[in-house]
């Protein structure tokens, strides 16, 4: 434990050290920026995009505080006289304050329905789960009372003592100093990935909270990798709903130890503009190769409603270098929901580019939902029977580690990170086949 | 675990045996409030269609086996679940037995069931007339409704509404406060309105004026009234033939204003009208010919031609509303923008204007960029022959087609290549309204979110102005002639004839609450005369009554 507390110690001292030469490398090149003369795209990004928000600001403020009192006491009444009705709307007692700040800000009735129905699922999966703990405590009721009896019936001494063993216990914070460690150095060493936080005002709040989510994802999935990126979360104001949402989930995230880039201001004033190449789908032009000087900028959005293309028109604005995906290249798509991907897909997909080169290998991170994959199955089961045979000779199981592949491919876009410690199933110790030469019939999987 | 991985994939539609895929569960639901089918349909038609009373020990009954069967459904929303199923205007009877069930075991009904218990009072009402008890105790639940809460919220002013309604006196005004109430939390609905309106068009001292303002309120909330309020009119209109023109176009006007196609039901009913009254009234069915020639009277229907004042109006906000918004470069760069204008005042006026991607995409979009550059080539050649002077508008990759179909159109014609990444329709729309009110263009494409964007005021006189001048690309002959269809160029709407007092009338099968944009004539039409009403044909309704 000491010893990693100790590596983990000269982790941060050296965070310390490389944040100094970060932040003047930032200022260097904003210097330069201003000596060039290039202050418009400073300018230019402060303004355009809040816009909107001025909108916002007028009308909220119209309404007078008894309007509004008077406007949720009918609002109240209203889901009161649904929840009669037997329509899907939770009791009134479900509600809580910051329920009732959304449901004031919703513009029709249909958008209130849709807004009732969705916390009524909530209640309803509530209930269940109270019910379902409920049975369950009286099963372990019932077994710890099976066991006592048991316990007491034997005469003979019961050995285990209490979970303790040989070996040292790896827990999880070790793992996570172990990898905040590896970020610290790439942070100084890797190349750099950018993600655009500007786009709040295009999202509304159900969105803002899948793309904190996301962008959650983003962090934990770089760190967890062997090579991480060094990730910069660029024009993020912290008082932003997806900032906020994000603030709920790395609560931590303002401690000066933790190993995450947050910045309020532009990647034009960060990095020098001729290394910044913005991903955006809206563009013509594929990205070929990957290219570790260039800074790769993924806009942080997530656009189910909104299909204007925004990330196109800030790219043309700034006079940046665009790229997309090269997905038509690799993949056939098939006709489930549309070619957008998620930003942990993303930087997964980077991040293999970067440490494959191989645009198949890192292309395996597109959800295998959204592509044709027919024939892709069976091309698999061929190879399957063949390497099938080799094993057998072999006396090693491995449809086991085919599977897995499989699941594994069969990533959706809000899968939970993957453990780190994976058992290898398959690979075990069978001691009434070992050395045998004979081998139980397995059942051909259809 | 494993072995479950295995049984995932025997299942059938075993490829797609992934944990989430029923995720979207909720959004697949029902409608709101209705169950699923079978134990509820079972109810209605076992129990309640045939009877008219329960007791009380089968009503607890029921009672019990909904709160047990449904998970949804408790001791707060049964009573109104149950309401909603006897819902029909023949089972008032079981509703009235039903809510005395309640009273008398002491429960109080709460404001949901009484509000569902309205709306079986007003189904009843539009079947008979209702006795002065029932009356009485509408306007009592009424009152003790309204009296709970000093806003009411929206559902529950419309079932008071409903209520208010179905009493004779003038009761029914305290519905207009009502109405004022529901606008504070949503839009008033279209039945709410309609009740209303019905009303207010079958009273005894008429109350013409009120129902007329509902109605325009309506149409420009654009909620279309019901049917029910169109045949109360005409009904009343059937009875007092006094008021018979003047009413009758003020309608015809209304929907002529408002763009409103009426129902099949009511244009049966107009043509009854017709036969009722017909020293006042002529209405006949009648089919369009070519050209929009009314068969019946061989008359041509209004050409669809807007005014200059409107014309210029929508010239000037188009490039601002629709190319430009919040953001010119979603669609566009200002470098562009400026270079097309300076392209167009150089080369302006045009015949037509040409979307060169969607000519060339018209027959299919997996073709060899040959056969797309012929396609344009021979759309211009079509004008060309008729000597016409034309601008084709494209993006930069056509510069990559057939060198020769494209030298070709570039002598012929004017040539405007945006940037790949930029929209075109917007282009094509401003150089035609640049070039004037004779400019057409050519083009498949239905303009929708360039409709929508230019604002509620601005898109009928947009979409008048599109139905005259879009020439689009039926189709391509073996041979290689190409059909166009030429634009439509009368209106498709209620419209008045060219002689006084003849209208021509479409109408639709059925009653939608949301009709779309239709860009095809209607196929029904009804051919009106209304006729002076003189002394003498005075004298002659009066003696045939």
């Amino acid at each position: 434990m000491l010893k990693h507390l100790a590596q983990w110690r000269l982790g941060s001292q050296l965070l310390k050290a490389s944040a100094a030469p970060m932040r003047q490398a930032s200022k260097a090149s904003s210097a330069e920026n201003s000596i060039a003369g290039t202050e418009e795209p400073q300018k230019k990004f402060v303004n355009p995009f809040s816009q909107p928000a001025p909108a916002f600001n007028n009308d909220a403020v119209s309404e007078t505080k008894e309007d509004r009192d008077k406007r949720l006491k009918v609002l109240q009444l209203e889901l009161d006289i649904a929840h009669q009705e037997g329509r899907r709307v939770p009791a009134l007692e479900f509600f809580k304050d910051h329920h009732w700040e959304h449901v004031l800000t919703l513009p029709t009735k249909s958008a209130r329905i849709k807004y009732f129905a969705y916390l009524w699922q909530i209640e309803m999966k509530k209930e269940a789960e109270q019910r379902k703990k409920a049975v369950r405590a009286e099963e372990a009721e019932r077994r710890m009372a099976e066991m006592r009896k048991e316990r007491e019936e034997n005469t003979h001494i019961i050995y285990g003592l209490g979970h303790t063993s040989l070996f040292l216990r790896i827990y999880d914070t070790t793992i996570n100093h172990w990898q905040n460690n590896r970020l610290t150095r790439a942070m100084q060493f890797a190349p750099k990935i950018v993600l655009d936080c500007s786009y709040d005002e295009h999202m509304n709040s159900r969105e803002t909270s899948y793309a904190a989510k996301q962008l959650m994802m983003c962090f934990a999935e770089n760190r967890m990798n062997d090579e991480p990126f060094d990730l910069h979360y660029c024009n993020a104001e912290m008082d932003s709903r997806c900032m906020q949402s994000l603030q709920r989930y790395i609560p931590t995230m303002h401690n000066p130890e933790f190993p995450i880039n947050l910045h309020s201001q532009c990647f034009t004033e960060l990095f020098p503009k001729q290394n910044l190449v913005y991903l955006t789908p809206h563009c013509r032009e594929d990205l070929v190769t990957y290219n570790p000087d260039d800074i790769y900028i993924v806009g942080a959005m997530v656009d189910t409603m909104n299909n204007e293309p925004l990330s196109l028109a800030k790219a043309k604005r700034l006079g940046l270098r665009m790229a997309r995906l090269p997905l038509d290249r690799y993949l056939q798509w098939g006709s489930g929901s549309g070619k957008s991907l998620t930003l942990n897909q993303m930087i997964n997909i980077m991040l293999d580019l970067k440490n494959t080169g191989d645009w198949d290998a890192a292309l395996k991170h597109v959800p295998r939902r959204k592509i044709v994959e027919n024939e892709f199955r069976n091309h698999r089961d061929k190879d399957q029977w063949g390497t099938g045979t080799r094993a057998r000779k072999l006396n090693m199981r491995i449809d086991n580690l085919l599977d897995f592949e499989e699941d594994r491919r069969q990533a959706t876009s809000f899968a939970s990170p993957q453990k780190v410690r994976q058992r290898r199933e398959g690979l075990e110790f069978q001691l009434d086949t070992w050395a045998t030469g004979k081998q139980k019939k397995k059942q051909k999987q259809n | 675990m494993y072995k479950l991985r295995l049984l995932r994939n025997l299942l059938p539609g075993g490829g797609r045996a992934h944990p989430r895929w029923l995720a979207s569960q909720h959004k697949r639901r029902p409608q709101p409030a209705s169950l699923p089918p079978d134990r509820l349909e079972q109810l209605r038609s076992d129990l309640f269609e045939r009877r008219q009373e329960l007791s009380g020990e089968e009503w607890a009954k029921v009672r019990q086996s909904l709160v047990d069967g449904y998970k949804h459904i408790n001791g707060h929303n049964v009573d109104a679940v149950i309401l909603g199923v006897c819902s029909g205007p023949s089972q008032l009877a079981l509703a009235k037995n039903y809510v005395e069930f309640l009273r008398s075991r002491g429960s109080k009904p709460n404001a949901a069931t009484l509000g569902r218990l309205l709306r079986v009072y007003n189904a009843a009402y539009h079947e008979r007339p209702l006795t002065e008890a029932e009356q009485a105790e509408i306007l009592q639940i009424c009152r003790s409704l309204q009296a709970e809460h000093d806003t009411l919220d929206a559902t529950s002013c419309e079932n008071v509404i409903h209520g208010l309604v179905a009493t004779s006196g003038d009761d029914w005004q305290r519905g207009l406060p009502l109405l004022e109430m529901m606008k504070v939390t949503s839009a008033p609905s279209v039945a709410a309105y309609s009740a209303l309106a019905e009303k207010a068009f079958n009273v005894e001292a008429p109350q013409q004026e009120l129902a007329w303002h509902l109605l325009e309120e309506m149409a420009t909330a654009r909620k279309p009234p019901k049917c029910e309020v169109y045949l109360t009119l005409l009904n009343r209109l059937a009875n007092e033939t006094a008021q018979l023109p003047a009413q009758l176009s003020r309608l015809l006007q209304f929907l002529e204003r408002h763009e409103i196609l009426v129902s099949q039901r009511v244009a049966v009913r107009l043509q009854e009208l017709s036969r009722q009254v017909p020293h006042l009234l002529e209405a006949q069915t009648t089919n369009l010919g070519p050209l929009g020639k009314c068969q019946s009277c061989q008359q041509h229907l209004q050409p669809v031609a807007i005014s200059d004042e409107e014309f210029r109006r929508l010239s000037e906000c188009f490039l601002e509303r629709v190319l430009i918004r919040r953001d010119v470069f979603q669609r566009s760069t200002p470098e562009e923008v400026a270079r097309f204008k300076k392209f167009v005042d150089k080369t302006a006026p045009y015949d037509c204007v040409i979307d060169g991607l969607n000519v060339a995409y018209s027959t299919g979009t997996k073709k060899a960029p040959q056969q797309l550059a012929n396609l344009v080539a021979t759309v211009v050649r079509h004008f060309r022959d008729q000597d016409k002077r034309v601008l084709v508008l494209g993006r930069e990759h056509m510069r990559n087609w057939s060198k020769q179909a494209m030298h070709f159109v570039h002598s012929n014609a004017s040539l405007f290549l945006t940037s790949n990444l930029s929209h075109d329709d917007p282009f094509l729309l401003y150089a035609t309204l640049r070039s004037g009110q004779e400019t057409d263009f050519f083009s498949r494409d239905l303009m929708r979110s360039h409709a929508f964007h230019l604002g509620p005021e601005l898109k009928p006189v947009f979409r008048r102005w599109q139905q005259q001048h879009q020439f689009s690309l039926a189709t391509q002959t073996q041979t290689g002639q190409i059909i166009v269809k030429e634009p439509i160029r009368h209106r498709l709407g209620t419209q008045p004839g060219k002689v006084t007092d003849t209208w021509h009338v479409p109408y639709c099968e059925q009653y939608t609450q949301h009709p779309t944009d239709s860009f095809e004539v209607p196929a029904n039409w009804l051919c009106l005369k209304l006729k002076e009403q003189t002394p003498a044909t005075k004298a002659m309704g009066k003696t045939r009554r």
